[in-house]
């Protein structure tokens, strides 16, 4: 269990001119500007959980984590994870946390990857029974026992990655944080690591704490996402919930015959949006509002279509929305 | 006893490394040694030139530079990881995986490397006191053997608590090098007889950065018995416990204000 409340990190950094005389300038100016990371947030993860955090890029996703797990202290706030304040008792709740960042290796660069784990297994006091155990589900679910004797320096992304995966969940810690996970992998790999990641969650009941940029990672693992923008949140719900915000939207792209244009085309009625991309029309609307139903009858009959793809929005469009209209707010009151 | 275990874990881990770049461990090895011998050399011929160095032998001299070569290259073999911390590693957020482990992060620094190249110092410093001792007429006391291996070793933990202290003010600079550099530096001063340097440096090197304490009063005690060896003995090892315990809370203090790097 997960409790964070009222979260706040600031960095402090020195105002600095451009160029080198600005920099030069910046020794002996005493100014300094405040960089709110993370600000005022407060959420609780239940056990069992997986959790999209998700946001742009500096929204405070990483400082987020990197305060769960104990490396930065926040400016104010509480964290408890399982009751324990990470930045007060930092070796116990490492204890009982697995971590990884995509963007940066935890293992040892040039012994092979074994000796990393049996140092692992060190570090973490694991029973031999548990290790072995545990090497055996993740050389299963994570495909790793074949370079296994591989420096960790010669791994492909890939490979490095699921080892990285492997050795935060070693020693069975009852949540996980990844910090992009899928950063960079290709579309199998990334598969393996989400099939990895429900396989640990539904043997384990581990809660995993996961930030990514790619949609289809959510889709696939989170119940739950937290929405993060310049370091509040602006959601914390269901994913269905998220997606209903912004009602039923289905959007029908239409193959028509050459002299149907947007403009031009008969109208049905002001729920539906019309527009053109690439030789096609485009058709937006609330399927809550205007009957699927009658719309593809118009789309055949008035529009001449010859071919027709259903889809519904994305999750990815509903945060790209969202952030848009934050956007937007911020703007108006500048 | 759990740390003991681990440090062995750990050090063969290191161990392991090393010899992934076997040609690099045997460069490394040889450089030291080399490097070791150009300074003797370098000493050796200044020394031929001035026969006595304020009333001090070429023999005693030598013995001198032998022994402070024992405290140093001890610190050499466990803590050279805190030179990495002071340039690069804060700088880089290459921290970032000692504060996910439930250890203390200190211990993951000493343990994460062990330098062998200390050997090397070590055999060297070792022969150059035989040669040396062979050519001088000493009274080897107890005492004179206790304060040197207290000198030895209580002074390689003044040494080290040094590195701790300064490396994890990169903790809040980001960066202390620099600043490690020209403390450790001081070390060098300590390799030849206090009486050579004027009052000011004298006090500083038993006082302040006590390297004198631990390296040039032991081998004066031996060589002239200037001063009492149980008392000296008690000195520095009161001196590297002071030493040390601040070296630990320093560490703790910074090791908090650790800010990482974006992702």
């Amino acid at each position: 269990m997960i409790e964070v409340k009222d979260l706040t990190k600031v960095f402090r950094k020195p105002i600095r001119g451009s160029g080198l005389s600005g920099m030069v300038k910046t020794l002996f100016s005493r100014k300094y500007e405040e960089v709110r990371a993370v600000d005022g947030i407060s959420f609780t993860v239940p056990d069992g959980e997986i959790v999209g955090y998700i946001g742009p890029n500096g929204a405070g996703k990483s400082t987020t984590i990197k305060m769960m797990c104990g490396i930065l202290t926040p400016t104010s706030g509480s964290i408890l994870i399982d009751g324990t304040e990470p930045c007060r008792k930092r070796q116990q709740v490492a204890q009982h946390i697995g971590v990884v960042f995509g963007q940066k290796t935890q293992l040892w660069w040039d012994i092979p990857l074994i000796e990393s784990f049996k140092v692992l297994k060190e570090i973490y006091q694991i029973p031999d029974a548990d290790y072995r155990e545990r090497m055996a589900f993740l050389g299963e679910v994570l495909d790793i026992t074949r370079f296994l004797s591989q420096p960790v320096r010669t791994l492909s992304l890939g490979e490095r990655m699921r080892a990285d995966l492997a050795a935060s969940m070693i020693h069975n810690p009852r949540i996980l944080f990844l910090d992009e996970p899928t950063i960079g992998m290709d579309v199998l790999v990334k598969e393996k690591i989400r099939l990895a990641i429900h396989a640990l969650n539904r043997t384990y009941g581990t809660t995993v704490v996961l930030t990514t940029h790619d949609m289809t990672d959510i889709e696939d693992l989170c119940s739950r996402i937290i929405l993060l923008e310049k370091g509040k949140i602006i959601y914390d719900g269901p994913l269905t919930d998220l997606k209903k915000r912004f009602g039923n939207i289905k959007t029908l792209t239409l193959t028509v015959p050459a002299e149907v244009h947007a403009g031009t085309a008969p109208v049905l009625s002001p729920e539906v949006a019309v527009s053109e991309e690439d030789g096609r029309l485009v058709l937006r609307f609330d399927a809550d509002r205007i009957p699927l139903e009658q719309v593809v009858q118009y789309a055949f009959r008035d529009l001449r279509a010859m071919d027709m793809k259903i889809a519904e929005i994305s999750i990815g469009d509903v945060v790209k929305t969202i952030l848009e209209q934050q956007e937007a707010e911020h703007a108006e009151k500048v | 006893m759990r740390y003991v275990h681990l440090y062995f874990t750990c050090i063969k881990r290191s161990m392991i490394s090393r010899l992934e770049y076997k040609k690099d461990t045997i460069v490394a090895l040889f450089s030291f040694f080399f490097s070791n011998l150009c300074s003797l050399a370098a000493i050796y011929f200044i020394l031929q030139s001035i026969p006595a160095l304020a009333g001090y032998s070429l023999a005693e001299v030598g013995f001198f530079y032998g022994f402070s070569m024992l405290p140093i290259s001890l610190d050499h073999l466990f803590s050279d990881e805190f030179w990495l911390v002071a340039y690069r590693r804060v700088q880089n957020g290459d921290m970032d995986m000692h504060f996910l482990r439930p250890v203390p992060v200190m211990f993951q620094v000493f343990a994460e490397t062990f330098q062998p190249e200390g050997f090397g110092e070590m055999i060297l410093g070792v022969a150059l006191i035989i040669v040396c001792a062979s050519n001088l007429t000493v009274t080897v006391s107890f005492g004179s053997i206790a304060v040197l291996t207290v000198g030895a070793v209580f002074g390689a933990v003044i040494i080290t608590s040094f590195k701790v202290a300064l490396s994890a003010l990169a903790f809040i600079f980001k960066r202390s090098g620099p600043l490690l550099q020209i403390i450790y530096n001081f070390s060098n001063y300590a390799k030849y007889p206090l009486a050579i340097y004027p009052a000011v440096i004298r006090m500083l090197l038993i006082f302040v950065l006590p390297f004198g304490l631990f390296i040039s009063l032991p081998v004066d005690t031996l060589l002239h018995g200037t001063h009492d060896p149980w008392l000296l003995c008690l000195a520095i090892i009161l001196c590297a416990a002071v030493f040390f315990a601040l070296a630990v809370r320093i560490w703790t203090f910074c090791e908090r204000r650790y800010e990482s790097t974006g992702s």
